[in-house]
């Protein structure tokens, strides 16, 4: 019987804003523990909120066995590898100090905005072992600001945002580089009905297409995808890989549930236009006979299932400027688009800026966006700069339609 | 026991919930589990700053309580603060499940009936991916305040979800169906409401033709319409969006005409269903509120906070997803009201247009929109060809001016998946609903 074992830990504090000043101050703290067996092409799992006793979980995940849930696979075999990035980013006893003097600095710098939402400071730990002697520790801090920016006077809920997640707090380095969206949302700017470069992140042009990668739809043949592993069917401009790389998607571990570990910690579902990976699990990867991606996820007393932590696309050029020279659109905010099933994929924008020669000009009226699965990763696929406005950010551009 | 602190407002709230999933995927168990979870909340409050813990270890929450009086600072005036004057304290218990528990229906049972509907997924060959699942969730709350709750409430869903993907040389299509419901035995006789399901998707697969954009008259099935009610304007209702900024307070003013007057929308806790929510997460009693009624502003959603701050009466929508998040302002059951029209009559004088009759999703900020599944066309008057329609977008005040429409029958929806997400909390169960509602103009992509 093979046998694996997962113990995670997250810690966090959390902060509250209204109104630009910090009115609650939360801890979380969880642990859970997972053990799962495998027999004869099945597999048992059980699992616990707390510090897990591995010995009575054994038990119950091998009584688990019984049910007689499928899961052909093979556990990865001997490797002994801990990475820690668990830096101190500020102390927990001057976290409310700090974020409150930063955002009372914030508030003077934009005064016409009204600043809400969280500031939160992560600490998570993750171990894996199993019965082939594989052994991996994954630990690391993060600190995440997602703070909303209302227009005083627009009677939005929100009309844009200051988001930052990342393993240290450059207080200056995020106030210049927030203060050229606030200077460009007060200069009123407008673009004609047209086919522009549209700047957005990788999710935002590519998160509604996700589940085409998905290896039970690629199989089934409803996948937009289907048929096409291996094939050059993109742009010879176009990587697309799950970001596991602690450097650039800061908390993200370097293994996944399954303890794969993939190579560059970035494996490809496209690499340089041709399809080159789908989401997997171990088991799916086994039963359709796909290579495994090394993605899945799993709730801490669930089977494995697929996973996707968030893309990485591969930089083409140094500057917005070089990605989407003369005029484009800068998208902010884009939400509630989604495609058809033929791939005609179409969204509002919620809030845009006109961008001449890669810098901010001015705000843009609501706009639509809209294009096809295949251009929009094809030919009207123009690349990544990583980088850009705002420092690690990356960000696509595609040539799409715009309408108003 | 908890010992409560003089001059500070505290309250603990815990959870005791158990849940089921049973999936299976190509005819293949996948999945097959009961969680059993108790986590507790807990909150200090000095009159200036809020302090909260989450925890599992229920064994401790003195300790932990205690920690939180020691990081606040004792306010001898806190009974007079406004937030904790608008803390109402009940005490109660309503339990309504007891007797038809899901927790005690065998986990064998709920298998067997999950898979006796299975093979109506595969009754049509073009369906190569039928996905299957059961889930259930039974949770008894407990509640106490320092000023005295005490309340105690239980809570129930069960319910299946089918996703199938068809395909057929080139066409393909994604369905689903889902069923939400509060007691098991409501799950049973489904079958013939699963087949015609499969059947007009597989339909809807084979002869649905692209739209053609622009801007149309619409008609809402109550699924649409109660997505639209909950993103177009039950967010813009939910008054913790109006504390950071002061002007907010003058563009909302109750009173003022901000739809159509044949609109009302409400929002009620006590309606059953996956939005059942009897006492709100800070103790209050659930009661109907208007948000819009005969298309003027008529009432808002409130937390204790947020109710002192814009000096307003308490709602009941102070609710986080679970006990590891502080409650925030949030929907339970959101419905627009019908009006005087059946099906028929409503669509009758609508030359060409589209009714919608179920949605992937939706969303709400100055623009709405609403990701349809299955759409059709509306031609003379009489429901036409399947349509493929990517999204409907609108300006939110626009589109509620452009009702025109509402049949009498208001249908309201539970699910088991999915749920409404605000912020860092992401799937909170929340029903909704409507009648069908027609909108004169809408942009249709």
């Amino acid at each position: 019987m093979e046998k694996e074992f997962l113990t995670k830990t997250s810690r966090s504090v959390t902060l509250n804003v209204t109104g630009g000043k910090i009115d609650s101050f939360r801890e979380q703290e969880e642990t859970t523990g997972t053990v799962r067996v495998y027999e004869n092409g099945c597999i048992g799992v059980a699992g616990c909120l707390g510090t897990p006793d591995e010995a009575a979980l054994e038990k119950k995940a091998v009584k688990a066995l019984a049910l007689g849930i499928p899961y052909p696979c093979r556990l990865d075999g001997a490797l002994e590898r801990e990475e820690a990035h668990d830096e101190e980013i500020i102390p927990v006893s001057r976290f409310i100090p700090t974020m409150q003097r930063f955002l009372d600095r914030l508030g003077e710098m934009c005064p016409r905005f009204a600043f809400s939402n969280k500031i939160s400071l992560n600490d998570e730990r993750a171990e894996y072992r199993n019965s082939q002697g594989r052994h991996l520790v994954s630990s690391g801090r993060s600190i995440d600001i997602s703070l909303l920016a209302q227009n005083r006077g627009s009677g939005n809920l929100f009309d844009t945002g200051l988001s930052y997640e990342g393993n240290c707090f450059d207080e200056d380095g995020l106030l210049a580089q927030f203060k050229k969206e606030y200077d460009a949302f007060y200069t009123p700017a407008d673009i004609e009905p047209g086919r522009y470069p549209v700047v957005m992140t990788a999710y935002g042009l590519f998160g509604t297409f996700l589940q085409h990668f998905v290896a039970e739809m690629y199989v089934s043949g409803a996948s937009l995808l289907s048929g096409k592993l291996g094939q050059k069917v993109f742009s010879d401009n176009l990587s697309l890989r799950n970001d596991m790389n602690p450097a650039t998607n800061p908390g993200a571990r370097f293994f996944d549930e399954e303890g794969c570990v993939a190579p560059g910690l970035r494996p490809a579902l496209i690499e340089k236009g041709t399809l080159t990976g789908l989401l997997t699990t171990k088991k799916s990867a086994e039963q359709f006979g796909l290579p495994n991606l090394g993605t899945a996820a799993a709730a801490y007393d669930g089977v494995p299932s697929r996973g996707f932590n968030q893309f990485y696309v591969d930089p083409t050029a140094q500057t917005l400027r070089e990605l989407a020279p003369g005029r484009a659109v800068y998208v902010v905010m884009a939400s509630g688009g989604d495609a058809t099933p033929d791939g005609h994929f179409a969204t509002p924008v919620q809030m845009a800026y006109l961008m001449e020669d890669g810098e901010l000009v001015g705000r843009l009226p609501d706009l639509n966006v809209s294009g096809s699965f295949y251009d929009m990763l094809g030919k009207d696929y123009l690349g990544a700069v990583r980088g850009g406005l705002k420092p690690g950010y990356l960000q696509c551009a595609v040539t799409m339609d715009v309408t108003k | 026991m908890i010992e409560f602190r003089k001059d500070f407002y505290a309250d603990v709230r815990t959870e005791d919930r158990s849940r089921t999933t049973i999936s299976y995927k190509a005819g293949v168990l996948e999945e097959m589990k009961t969680r059993e979870e108790r986590r507790a909340f807990l909150r200090v409050y000095d009159g200036r700053m809020w302090y909260y813990a989450s925890v599992t270890d229920l064994a401790h929450l003195q300790k932990t309580l205690d920690g939180l009086y020691a990081a606040a600072t004792p306010n001898g005036e806190i009974l007079n603060d406004p937030v904790v004057r608008r803390f109402e304290c009940n005490r109660d218990s309503r339990m309504q499940f007891t007797n038809a528990s899901v927790r005690n229906v065998p986990a064998e049972e709920k298998q067997a009936l999950l898979r006796s509907y299975l093979p109506l997924l595969t009754e049509d060959a073009c369906v190569t991916m039928p996905e299957g699942s059961y889930v259930d969730r039974s949770s008894v709350f407990h509640f106490q305040s320092s000023l005295g709750a005490d309340i105690t409430y239980d809570y129930q869903t069960c319910g299946l979800s089918f996703y199938c993907s068809m395909t057929e040389g080139e066409k393909k299509f994604s369905g689903h169906w889902q069923k939400g419901a509060i007691r098991f035995d409501e799950l049973k006789g489904l079958t013939e409401e699963i087949r015609s399901a499969v059947a007009e998707q597989t339909a809807f697969m084979r002869n649905s033709v692209p739209v053609e954009p622009g801007k149309y008259p619409v008609v809402l099935s109550p699924e649409a319409a109660g997505v639209f009610a909950h993103e177009s304007f039950g967010h813009k209702s939910e008054s913790d969006f109006m504390l950071s900024d002061e002007t907010m307070r003058d563009e909302w003013q109750l009173g003022k005409n901000v739809g159509s007057p044949i609109l009302s929308i409400a929002e009620w806790g006590e309606l059953p269903g996956c939005g059942y929510v009897p006492y709100d997460d800070e103790g209050t009693k659930a009661r109907k509120n208007y948000l819009i009624q005969n298309g003027v502003l008529a009432g808002r959603l409130h937390s204790a906070q947020t109710a002192a701050a814009l000096d307003e009466a308490l709602t009941g929508n102070a609710r986080a997803i679970d006990c590891s998040f502080e409650p925030i302002v949030r929907m339970t059951n959101t419905y627009i009201e019908g009006g005087d029209l059946d099906f028929d009559q409503l669509i009758a004088p609508i030359r060409k247009g589209y009714f919608i009759k179920t949605i992937r999703h939706g969303s709400g900020m100055s623009t709405f929109t609403i990701a349809p599944s299955l759409a059709y066309e509306i031609v003379d008057g009489k429901l036409g060809r399947p349509v493929q329609i990517s999204v409907l977008t609108g300006s939110v005040f626009e589109t509620l001016g452009l009702i025109d429409g509402l049949t009498r029958d208001v249908q309201m929806l539970s699910f088991v998946t999915g749920g409404c997400g605000k912020m860092e909390q992401m799937g909170l169960p929340v029903g909704f609903g409507g009648p069908y509602v027609r909108v004169s103009s809408m942009n249709v992509q």
